[in-house]
């Protein structure tokens, strides 16, 4: 058993490793490069003088310029010469992936196009508002799902539990970044109801606790959003299967032996419905990644989710490569996690001493 | 039993459902042909954020939004976008995924046996076109190659089973779609139109790759129950070929979960579009859809109309590509 962990973490880790090279590579090899880029950038800068610089200068600018981003070197360890004969060439060691591979393995994920910060620096900074985010909306969500289930999962299903089902099953199909505008326009406009700040860095000269209380209400709309989002995908294959379990023999005899609904529904059916509940969890951490981009995009928060949507307008490909590393590690990670509740919570599927 | 899951008020959500559908098709093919008074993508700079009216002979009916377009006019342009790049997005790639997911489970790593000529044949072309040029490669010999292993395809009929190698059909797709499953949707969509903004053609090539892996995980699934099933050890036993029996009798049965699953697809999949064009990358500034006017909307939170339209017309489409999908599903469990 714990090889075919190690086998299916491999797996995991392998593909993780090959689309953040498939990503770089292609980063790399695309037209409108860094180079041109930042080349155009230059020239704006630079434009007073442009008329004046000869062409052997502006050579030996695009030289230094490429070689400043670490663009001299071929690409792969093998690359086709261009022209028409169009040789295929070994380099060895020094090329551009092989930097940007043993770089990566020393901590240095590159530096941002845009304004030359690190990567790593960058992500970091970011973090710190999309760990809380994500980690809140997973812990809210899973507690709501729970919840909610054993309440929906009760046998005789009243008119409240039907309304609550359906708009769960409305939730299901509706893409977040409709929801969360939904509950922008709703709850954080000027000409309705403004109970909640949407933007802005929060009063400046403010003390730790109320800046505490600002960010506090600044998240309030965006978990909300993040919650309601994953919350159906958690909740209704809950209830399905806490249904399906208390018409077994076992939720019969409890029922013989005189136990509420409640009570069989949270002492027997609920350990058993739970089991599948990890696989849904292992895909809530990828989840959660790509609805913070969403999240934090329309409500101005400066965490990893804006970081990589501003990449990905603006072109700069380190930063978008460290950000697919990042999520492809948090999906790892929900991997792992769920594993290791698996062995935790069944017995049955420990590796036998 | 029956009488339940067939009362009157799923079937009449079912035809509400597809008579949005159909409206919206009506709308999406008719929308060059209609006498609007705006292009969507135009700006009319004396009428920004206006709200709706009706009362000029060729006012904005929905009001306009900050950029000045006319809402009318891009709710029509992006009914139409669904009709010509979202629903041939999810017709290629289920079709792309049915085969991949039927194949590799009818299969599996073993059970595909190709001649050694036809990996002789794959290595000389690999061969060829990392040597020579494309254009420089004198399309006779790949015609010959191809004769030639259509030749020995005949003589693999005959030969001894040393002479053949086995193809991991399986591990292949599933590698493939592990890989595609490493980093999520929205942010692989992200990164892979970060670069130049992509033609339309791109783009539709970008929605296949994304969307094919759930087709295909679902197909192989069922495949791998039908192919144990007796009839197709009937079809074995009497001695039909294996290509034949997987496209005549197990592929029709592999594919039935994808009656319910087609919807839903095309569901997340207009949900994951209009996404992208709601955060504004990627996409061209002449290119209007649902999801960019409601992105206009955040430059002016007070323009509700702008919001309205494309929003319940949204939501509308997914609701009732849900519904149909339920239907579908009672359809496929009866």
């Amino acid at each position: 058993m714990l090889r075919w962990l190690i086998a299916r973490l491999g797996r995991a880790a392998a593909a993780a490793w090959l689309i953040a090279s498939l990503v770089f590579i292609a980063s790399r090899l695309l037209p409108g490069s860094p180079e041109q880029q930042a080349l155009a950038e230059a020239g704006d800068l630079s434009r007073p003088a442009a008329g004046v610089l000869s062409a052997a200068n502006q050579a030996q600018n695009r030289l230094a310029l490429r070689r400043r981003l670490g663009l001299e070197l071929p690409l792969f360890y093998v690359t086709r010469s261009p022209g028409p004969p169009g040789r295929w060439q070994w380099h060895g060691t020094a090329n551009q992936y092989h930097a940007w591979v043993v770089a990566l393995l020393h901590g240095d994920w590159g530096h941002s196009y845009r304004d030359g910060q690190p990567v790593l620096a960058l992500l970091r900074q970011a973090l710190v508002y999309s760990l809380p985010l994500a980690g809140a909306a997973a812990g809210l969500a899973v507690g709501l799902a729970l919840a909610l289930a054993l309440y929906l999962a009760q046998e005789p299903g009243g008119l409240l539990r039907q309304v609550v089902f359906t708009l769960l099953s409305a939730l299901q199909v509706m893409p977040l970044f409709l929801l969360a505008l939904g509950l922008l326009l709703l709850l954080a406009n000027p000409d309705f109801i403004n109970i909640l700040p949407a933007a802005g860095q929060g009063p400046a000269d403010a003390t730790r606790w109320q800046l505490a209380g600002y960010w506090a209400a600044r998240a309030a709309l965006p978990l909300l959003s993040l919650v309601l989002a994953v919350l159906p995908e958690l909740t209704l294959p809950l209830v399905a299967l806490l249904r399906y379990e208390t018409r077994a023999g076992y939720a019969t005899t409890a029922r013989a032996k005189g136990l509420t609904a409640m009570q069989i529904l949270r002492r027997h059916a609920l350990p058993n419905a739970v089991l599948p509940l990890l696989t849904t969890l292992a895909d809530l951490l990828p989840t959660l990644a790509a609805g913070v981009v969403v999240v934090e995009v329309l409500f101005a928060l400066p965490g990893n989710g804006r970081l990589l949507a501003e990449a990905a307008a603006a072109h700069d490909y380190p930063l978008v490569v460290g950000g697919v590393l990042l999520t492809a590690g948090a999906r790892l990670l929900g991997l792992v996690l769920a594993d290791v509740l698996y062995f935790l919570l069944d017995p049955r599927l420990r590796p036998a001493a | 039993m029956k009488v339940a899951l067939f009362s009157s008020r799923p079937q009449f959500g079912y035809w509400l459902a597809l008579a949005w559908l159909a409206l919206l098709a009506g709308a999406g093919l008719l929308a060059p042909l209609l006498p609007l008074p705006y292009a969507a993508a135009n700006a009319d700079l004396q009428h920004i954020a206006t709200p709706p009216e009706w009362s000029a002979p060729s006012a904005h009916y929905l009001g306009t939004d900050s950029l000045g377009r006319d809402v009318l006019a891009g709710l029509l342009a992006g009914a139409r976008r669904l009709l010509v790049l979202s629903l041939p997005a999810v017709v290629l790639a289920t079709v792309a995924g049915a085969l991949a997911g039927a194949a590799a489970g009818f299969w599996g790593n073993r059970g595909l046996r190709l001649p050694v000529a036809v990996a002789a044949a794959a290595l000389a072309a690999l061969w060829w076109g990392l040597e020579l040029p494309l254009s420089s490669m004198p399309y006779w010999l790949l015609g010959i190659a191809i004769i030639l292993s259509l030749v020995s395809w005949r003589l693999y009929r005959l030969a001894a089973r040393w002479l053949s190698f086995a193809l991991p059909l399986d591990s292949l797709v599933l590698g493939i779609v592990t890989l595609l499953g490493a980093v999520p949707r929205l942010i692989l969509l992200l990164v892979l139109v970060a670069g130049p903004t992509p033609t339309q053609a791109q783009f539709l090539g970008v929605l296949i790759l994304l969307a094919w892996p759930d087709a295909a995980r679902l197909v192989r699934g069922q495949m791998l129950r039908v192919r144990v099933q007796p009839f197709v050890e009937a079809a074995r036993a009497s001695g039909l070929h294996a290509g034949r029996i997987w496209w005549r009798h197990a592929l029709p049965h592999a594919c039935r979960p994808l009656l319910a699953f087609a919807p839903l697809s095309l569901a997340s999949l207009i949900a994951l579009e209009s996404a992208l064009a709601f955060l504004g990358i990627g996409q061209g500034p002449d290119i209007v859809s649902w999801g960019s006017i409601l992105a206009s909307m955040r430059q002016d939170p007070t323009t509700w109309w702008v919001a309205a339209g494309p929003g319940v017309a949204l939501l509308a489409t997914l609701l009732a590509l849900q519904a149909v999908a339920k239907a579908r599903q009672l359809e496929v469990n009866n």
